[in-house]
């Protein structure tokens, strides 16, 4: 498995499972797709109807959120490879899947996200695109 | 008992008599059986005239379910569902109202009343819109955009799912108009027994910047508007007092109308205005408009108190304020009271009125107040401190499951209303609305009489007459008095009764009553809080242990001020605020239900640990405030304003 492979493996799953906070009132959890899911919903809404009152705070708080929250998955998918790139490829690969398989089972089973802005208070992975 | 004993005593409540039709004090303008318990000299009647339910937008996103039949069952005493509901639809949480109210009146927001149902209907065009899609998808987001996108606009628009014109959403707003009407008339009781008055009404909704300059509008009898206000078609208050008159009160259709502000306390000044839209000073002739529909304001309610700044002189303006000077920046950091812009008060409020008297002949600014819950679970007159479940201002979500703790620590259960009326009748209720007899309380039951004139003597709080010779000899809570006879000063009669209780409210003593003096001072408004009765040096607390209160306080209290300061050249106005002793406030009960030790911080759950917080406070002191009572000095520069009254009983 090359570096660059570890590093979008990483990355894409980090992205899709790793449970970050949304700072303010809100005690979301959630990972970074939520935040782009928001997003794209908020910003539809503003781009079809107008961005008024406290439209475009909204807008840049999931901004904001989904770009500070891919920043650190870089970091972090950067300093995994960085620490797999000594080991043989065969075996980064072999790591590389079991953090996969087992991040997405984790995520598929357990409620690990708050969800407010949703219609249930927690979520697995799926329920965040439901 | 024993209180329904000294109010009879105090003579604040006479025998119930049977009157005829060609008896009465104020004009009946509908068909309705006679009420047997029709007082000529009036009785309190505690309602609710601020209350959301399912069909308000704000409270449909917070999954609110509740319909106006739903929250009138609720005023009168039966059981209801609130949120959070299970998959299926069936509520998880009950409440009932302890003491069931005399009135209320369910007051939807009258913007996205059609996009509300649009969006929760399938069967209606614009179902599967991109905002109503995300509205469903994303309730919490929802909210947000959709409140943003009308309410804090200064130019708010339909959207487009709304068609041309919004027509769409306009012609989907009928049947949830309707549905306010028809609930309206179906729980009004119009059998002699009179035991419950509905009015109908709505909530036009202006937020523009943030700035709440909401109004509750509320209709005499069952003619009404065809079609409610909007601020989205009407955004400014100009606006919809035009078409107040337009459409009901100069339509010749027998409909009569009020509007009553709110939250002036995160209006950022811009409630009540002394210019125009165009930036020019208010005239003779707006002033007169304003007062003759704006004869009520709300002094209190969910979102906090607007009686006076935080900060002042005045020590109990510091109660259930709020640190946020417009409603549009609730999760802003706080804001020092003395920075808030002006004319964000009540009682400053008062004062300016007093000047525009002066500088046009009119005052703009003569109401009187009330208090209400501004709920959004269709719960009106949910007040009681130790049974706060929230009113769902958007804050804490009750959607998913019964929250630990049930508000914002600087929220409030709010309050009621009192009217003093003949008979529990819309029209004789109304006519209190409108001569502003009327007061405020907290949430408590407090009985507040509130008398001025020129002659009371200093016994007169033994005199079994009390109530009729108020009314023979001088004016009622929201009158004016009449010239003075010559050099002497007015004097005022208070008397008031503590929360009698029962039905397992827990309720207080009295401490206090002081009378509020505004009065003008050259081009400035001064104003000073006079002790009347009771004990003002009270060390009455309460024992949070038990939420049980402790030391002396009083029953009934009655005294008779006299304004030695009075100056018969100067107008002023007087009101009386009714202080109970310390009570626990709605968070105390919380934690103390909840077992909170907060000498073991480490065991406090995070959503509980505002119980710790030495900055909430854990006790109040309930009361209530009536509408003032003015004094303009003679002669007046020009006729006061145009408002329709009803004759005073003994006047």
């Amino acid at each position: 498995m090359s570096r660059r492979a570890t590093f979008g493996t990483l990355l894409v799953v980090l992205v899709l499972v790793l449970p970050l906070p949304l700072l303010g009132p809100f005690d979301a959890l959630v990972p970074v797709v939520r935040f782009v899911l928001l997003l794209g919903a908020s910003s539809a809404v503003a781009i079809q109807e107008g961005a008024a009152g406290p439209v475009p705070m909204i807008v840049l708080l999931f901004a904001a959120h989904a770009v500070v929250g891919l920043v650190a998955c870089v970091l972090l998918a950067s300093l995994a490879t960085g620490g797999l790139s000594h080991l043989a490829p065969g075996t980064r690969r072999v790591l590389v899947g079991v953090f996969v398989f087992g991040a997405v089972i984790l995520a598929s089973v357990f409620d690990f996200y708050q969800t407010p802005f949703g219609r249930a208070p927690e979520s697995n992975l799926w329920g965040l695109f439901h | 008992m024993k209180a329904l004993v000294l109010v009879a005593l105090l003579g604040l409540v006479s025998p119930a008599l049977s009157v005829g039709a060609g008896d009465l004090s104020f004009e009946r303008t509908e068909e309705r059986a006679e009420c047997k318990n029709h007082d000529p000299v009036r009785q309190p009647f505690f309602g609710d005239t601020h209350v959301h339910t399912a069909l308000s937008f704000d409270a449909w996103g917070q999954g609110t379910l509740a319909t106006p039949s739903d929250a009138y069952r609720y005023a009168q005493g039966e059981p209801i569902g609130i949120q959070p509901y299970d998959p299926e639809g069936a509520t998880r949480e009950r409440v009932q109202l302890r003491r069931p109210l005399d009135y209320a009146v369910v007051t939807d927001h009258s913007d996205l009343l059609g996009e509300t149902r649009i969006c929760g209907d399938p069967s209606l065009p614009g179902h599967e819109s991109l905002v109503c899609r995300v509205v469903r998808r994303f309730p919490k987001l929802g909210y947000a955009l959709v409140n943003g996108h009308v309410y804090s606009n200064e130019n708010p628009s339909r959207y487009s799912f709304c068609g041309e014109d919004g027509q769409a959403c306009l012609e989907a707003g009928r049947s949830p108009w309707q549905e306010i009407q028809d609930a309206a008339e179906a729980h009004y009781d119009r059998s002699e027994t009179c035991s419950f008055t509905t009015f109908v009404g709505y909530e036009w909704t202006g937020m523009p910047g943030g700035n709440n300059i909401h109004r509750n509008v509320i209709f005499r009898n069952a003619t009404a508007q065809s079609y409610p206000t909007t601020y989205i078609e009407t955004p400014t208050q100009e606006g919809l007092w035009s078409a107040l008159e337009t459409e009901c009160l100069d339509a010749g259709s027998g409909c009569d109308v009020l509007a009553i502000p709110h939250n002036s306390n995160v209006s950022g000044g811009r409630m009540f205005t002394v210019n125009r839209p165009d930036g020019t000073p208010i005239t003779a002739g707006d002033a007169r408009t304003r007062a003759r529909l704006e004869t009520l304001v709300e002094i209190t309610q969910h979102k906090g108190d607007s009686e006076c700044r935080p900060g002042a002189a005045d020590e109990f303006c510091d109660y259930e304020s709020l640190r946020f000077p417009r409603l549009g920046e609730m999760v802003s950091p706080a804001v020092d009271p003395s920075a808030m812009p002006p004319l964000m008060y009540v009682r400053e409020v008062l004062g300016e009125g007093l000047l525009q008297s002066q500088r046009i002949g009119v005052n703009p600014f003569q109401f009187g107040v009330l208090g209400a819950t501004d709920t959004h679970f269709g719960t009106p007159g949910m007040v009681d401190e130790d049974e706060y479940r929230g009113h769902a201002a958007g804050t804490v979500d009750a959607r998913f499951g019964i929250p630990a703790y049930p508000d914002r620590s600087d929220f409030n259960p709010g309050g009621l209303g009192v009217l003093w009326a003949e008979e529990n009748s819309r029209d004789s209720l109304f006519a209190a609305m409108r001569r502003r007899e009327a007061y405020g309380t907290s949430g408590p039951r407090i009985v507040v009489r509130f008398f001025g004139g020129w002659e009371f003597p200093d016994d007169f709080c033994a005199a079994s007459d009390f109530a009729e010779r108020g009314y023979a000899e001088g004016v009622p809570m929201g009158g004016e008095l009449p010239p003075p006879p010559g050099t002497g000063a007015p004097r005022f009669a208070v008397s008031a009764l503590r929360d009698p209780g029962g039905a397992g409210v827990p309720t207080t003593d009295l401490q206090r009553i002081q009378v509020v003096k505004g009065w003008v001072e050259g081009d400035r408004v001064r104003e000073k809080v006079f002790e009347v009765a009771g004990n003002p040096d009270s060390t009455a607390d309460v024992d949070f242990a038990t939420c049980r209160p402790r030391g002396e306080g009083f029953e009934t209290l009655c005294g008779v001020f006299e304004d030695t300061e009075f100056d018969a050249g100067v107008p002023a106005f007087y009101y009386v605020r009714v202080l109970e002793n310390p009570s626990c406030r709605w968070n105390a009960w919380v934690c103390l239900e909840r077992g909170v030790d907060c000498s073991q911080p480490a065991g406090v759950p995070s959503e509980l640990r505002d119980c710790c917080d030495p900055e909430v406070p854990r006790s109040i002191q309930e009361r209530a405030w009536t509408s003032p009572i003015w004094y303009t000095p003679p002669p007046t520069l020009e006729p006061g304003p145009a408002v329709p009254s009803d004759a005073d009983p003994a006047g």
